[in-house]
This record gives structure tokens, sequence and C-alpha cells, in this order.
């Protein structure tokens, strides 16, 4: 245990979860891909191999100790595990080649996902079960589930799809009906493995797409994929990234009990929301992790400390978005030791 | 009987708001059968009409679905159009090289800025997607281009932006470089060399602008893929 700390980082998140008193608050860096480093792996000999995804993910956690483990290399893994095809540079994320759904016809051959057997799903379930038979008596395992919208961007095309929320409704329906199908059977299977699972919808981001398309063709499948964690008593989580502000209100709206959100001012989003859900953020991953120093990191930690602490249903320290694989460890350390200091309750500056 | 010109040109820049390619496209040919100017039909009619699109982005009314939308509608219309143009002098104007660093496949945001530069006048050389360095370098030194663009949207990938700059400097290329993207910010530009950095494709025309004011940049008709486009502005903004 990290001397800072008087409870396991597991021990922590049960009693944020029971409304019980804790020693400080959650600090969790969206540690990803990075996780990779602790073993020094490529990025794409840790994506492709649960024993690899799995043992790195421990390694990282024995180094710094962050309040939870992530189990996730990109956001269009579902996708890929439905026809999707990718290509997997040699250190970095894989990202989406050749979408599924090259024609509209397609649809026909899109079915759920088989976790056991389709694409890299064996890989992460693999690693889940490794963190928890290793960790999994300290912190909670949280692998990664690309959300529906995001999902059928990677199947149709990110630009043709969301031209069709325009020309061609219908077929994003029906796109969603079967992602979302597909999110809940990989919710299933991680659960079993012994998992929490959280989701991303990054391509409902503001900077994307507007309110109205948001609340019609994201926003009641957000709602079915939570109520179906909820079903396991588990609490949901919603990260997008970007630009929020103009869908924050939707997130709230979604059954998500905690937003992880990067480009808004946590100050306006706990005005916005923090009545209803728990907030989650948003150091920077770039001019913060990647490149900024020691210094600058922990005033930025204490920024949002000082803003969001007191959100009235929670905050969670975090980045905004994945910490970068680049990033410095020195910088890792900085966030923690900050965290640690800043985000012990109740909160006090000098 | 035709209706008036006026009226075709604000039914032009209104298809092209209401992302309606049909529209668009009948218009178009109403201003063919009305012996209008195609270059009039396509700078105070369409153009005129993407102006707005690019409004109502910065005001955050319009998202990327519209903006693809408009743009398609836009291109329709011209597609129209394009055969009863009369066949261009070269004019001088300002050419700018765009893409995706190399790493990156997320190429929405660059297509954004092409389709709003494109309108704004600029000669565009899309490389595209997953762009290794050299290619900015040798292209942007072929085409003596004014301006390269670079974005990504990924942490990764952004230390790349810097790698073309300093290779375009040895390399003796005086173009000027824009870059934008998820995590790029002002600061990381300026340390990175660049000459500009744009938050999004509204704001990508006004630097590019501010890049070249005072200097005139004639309507430019390019037959080929993506066309040109212009309206006389009177000056820059």
């Amino acid at each position: 245990m990290n001397p800072a700390d008087e409870m396991t980082p597991k021990e922590r998140m049960q009693a944020i979860l029971q409304g019980k008193k804790t020693d400080r608050l959650l600090v969790s860096p969206l540690i990803l891909n990075f996780a990779a480093r602790s073993l020094n792996l490529k990025v794409k000999d840790f994506c492709t191999n649960g024993r690899n995804m799995g043992d790195a993910n421990i390694a990282c956690f024995k180094k710094y100790r962050h309040d939870i483990v992530y189990i996730f290399s990109t956001t269009s893994t579902l996708a890929e595990a439905m026809g999707t095809r990718m290509y997997f540079p040699e250190d970095d994320a894989p990202q989406v080649e050749i979408p599924f759904l090259q024609t509209r016809e397609d649809i026909t051959k899109l079915k759920p996902v088989n976790p056991e057997k389709d694409g890299r799903l064996p890989v992460y379930l693999e690693a889940i079960k490794r963190c928890v038979d290793a960790i999994g008596n300290e912190v909670f395992i949280v692998p990664v589930i690309g959300a529906p919208f995001t999902t059928s961007a990677a199947l149709r095309g990110t630009e043709t799809f969301i031209k069709e929320l325009y020309t061609d409704p219908e077929l994003v329906h029906a796109v969603m009906k079967v992602t979302t199908q597909s999110v809940k059977n990989l919710i299933d299977a991680f659960v079993k493995a012994g998992g929490v699972p959280v989701t991303v919808e990054p391509v409902a981001t503001g900077s994307m797409i507007s309110e109205n398309h948001f609340r019609a063709f994201v926003l009641p499948y957000l709602k079915e994929v939570y109520a179906h964690i909820h079903s396991y008593g588990l609490p949901g989580v919603l990260h997008i990234c970007g630009k929020t502000k103009r869908v924050i209100q939707c997130m709230a709206e979604s059954g998500a009990d905690i937003l992880s959100i990067d480009n808004i001012d946590l100050k306006e989003a706990k005005d916005l929301v923090g009545d209803k859900v728990c907030l989650m953020g948003n150091v920077s991953p770039a001019d913060g992790m990647l490149k900024g120093n020691p210094e600058i990191i922990t005033t930025m930690v204490k920024d949002c400390v000082t803003k969001a602490s007191d959100n009235p249903k929670g905050f969670v320290l975090a980045t905004g978005c994945e910490v970068p694989i680049k990033t410095p460890h020195e910088n890792v350390i900085a966030f923690l030791e900050a965290g640690r200091k800043f985000a012990r309750l109740p909160i006090h500056f000098n | 009987m035709h209706r008036e010109k006026s009226d075709i040109l604000q039914n032009l820049a209104q298809a092209v708001i209401d992302m309606d390619m049909t529209r668009a496209r009948k218009t178009a040919a109403e201003a063919i059968n009305a012996h209008m100017d195609p270059y009039e039909a396509i700078t105070d009619g369409l153009a005129r009409g993407m102006d707005k699109v690019n409004e109502l982005f910065e005001t955050e009314e319009y998202f990327v679905p519209e903006i693809l939308l408009c743009a398609d509608a836009m291109y329709a219309g011209i597609e129209v159009l394009k055969p009863y143009l009369p066949r261009e002098a070269a004019y001088h104007k300002k050419k700018v090289v765009i893409g995706v660093v190399k790493g990156d496949t997320h190429d929405i945001g660059k297509n954004l800025v092409k389709i709003m530069l494109d309108n704004a006048g600029f000669e565009i050389h899309d490389l595209g997607r997953n762009v290794p360095y050299a290619k900015f370098i040798d292209t942007a030194g072929e085409l003596n281009a004014d301006l390269v663009c670079l974005s990504t949207l990924m942490t990764t990938t952004m230390d790349g932006m810097q790698v073309v700059i300093e290779d375009m400097k040895k390399a003796g290329i005086l173009s000027r470089v824009m870059v934008g993207g998820g995590p790029i910010s002002p600061g990381f530009a300026k340390n990175i060399g660049a000459d500009g950095y744009a938050k999004n494709a509204a704001e990508a025309v006004k630097v590019a602008r501010g890049m070249f004011q005072g200097i005139q940049i004639p309507l430019v008709i390019k037959t080929p893929e993506l066309v040109s486009i212009r309206k006389n502005r009177g000056g820059m903004q």
C-alpha cells in the first residue's frame, strides 16, 4: 500500500459506492495503453495478447497503486469483433481500417458478438481474469467498452454514419439495435470474468453531433446499456471526451452514475449536472500529462479538486482522456502524489 | 418562365443550408436555363450558402453531419454548373497542402477544414490520412505551396507535426504551417514553430486568411476533383 493511503483502492471504491466515509477521493488517471510501458511492451504486443495485456496492467498497478485498473486498447474493439478490419501500428492503439458495413445491405450480415470467440474480445477476457486473480482483492478491474453509437460508427465508417442521421435514420437505428445487444453481451462476459465494465461514447461528443441527434440516436440506447449494468448492481460510467458542454445534460439523463469528462470546465459541469451525477476528470492528457511537468500537473490537479471536490454527487480525480503512451513516468507520479495530497477529505488547501 | 435571378441565387444558397442535394442540382439547372453566369451562381449562390453554414457551425447550431451534407449539396450544384464555365486561365492562387500526420487515420476534422478552405478560395491539395512526414515536404516543395495544414486527433502522433516543420525548414521550404486537432493547443503550436493554430474549421479559414492578408485571391475554378470557389468579398476579413 502507498504510505499516504489508509485503504486499498477496492475498499475505497466500495466505501464510496455504499456512501460511507473514505480516506480520500478516488484518484484515477486513465491508464489504458500506457500500461504496456510497465513491461516495456510495444502497444501492438500488449493489445493482441491477453497474457501481456493482463501482466502489464498488474505490473503497472504494482508500480503506481492507482485506484482503478482499466482494460482497454481502442474504442473500436467491439466493432472489430463484429467485423470491422483494424490497422495495428507497432506502438500505438489500433485504428479502423475498413468498416464492416460497406453497403446498406451488409446490415443483414451484422450479428451481436460472442465475446468468447469474436475478434480480440478473448484477449480482453484473459487480461481481466489474470488481473482479477493477481490484484482483484485490492483493486477493481474495469474493462472499457465502446458504447453503441461509437461502435456503430466504427462499423459503418464515421463520416457515412453521421450523415445517415439525416439521410437514413432507419439504418442508423437498425445498426444501433445490434450494437446495443453486442454491448450487453460483452457486459455479461466481462462481469462473469470478474470485471466491472464501463462504457465510452466519444463519437457522440458535443464537437461532433447536436443535442437533438444525441437525444434521438444515442440516449435511448445508452439508457438500455445502463439499465443492464444496474441489473448487476454495478454503477454505470459514461466517458465522452472532447467538448461535452452541449450534451452533458443528456449524458446525465442516460442513467450513468458517473460522467467522465474531458474538455469542459469542471465547475460548469458541477453547476449543470452535479446534483444528478458523480463527475470524473479532467487533467489535460496532452498539455498536462504528455507535455507538462510535475509542477504543471500538480497545479492542474489542484485546480480540478478545487472546482469539483464539493460536487453534490461526488468526484473522481482523473485525466480527461487516455494518459498518452509516451507520458513521462514522473508526470504520472506527480499526478498521483498531487491527487493523494489534495484529494484528502475534508479538503483543505494551504 | 424563369424566376428572378436573385430568387435563384437565394434558392441555391438555401439548398446548401438545407443540405438538399436534389434542390441544389435542380436550382443550378434553373440558373443555366435562365442564362445566368455560372460563376455568379456558384459564388453568390452556393458559396454564399456555405458561408452561412460556416457561421452556423461557429455558433454551434450546425455540427459535423450538417457540414458534411451541406458540402455535398454545394458540390452537387457545382457539378451541374461546371460544364458551362469557360476554360480557366491560370490564376495566381494560394495553394494549400493538407493532411493527417503519419500514425493517425482520423480524418473528419481535416475534411472539415478542407471543405471550409476550399469554399474560402484556396486551392486544396489533400494528401489524405496517415501521411508520411516526407510526403508533406515533397508536395509542398513541388507545388511551392503557400500553406501546409497538419491535423491529428491523437497525442501519440502530435509530435510528428514538429518533425514536419523542422524538416521543411531544413529543406528550405518557406510554406507557412497551420496545425490543429483534438490534443493541439495554441501553446503547443507555438512551441513547435507553427505559424498558425485553429481550434476548428471555421477558425481555420480566419487564420489562413489572416496569414495572406492584403493579397488578392482571384476566383479560381479547377475542373477535376474539388472545385475551388471564392466569392468576391471585397477584401479580407
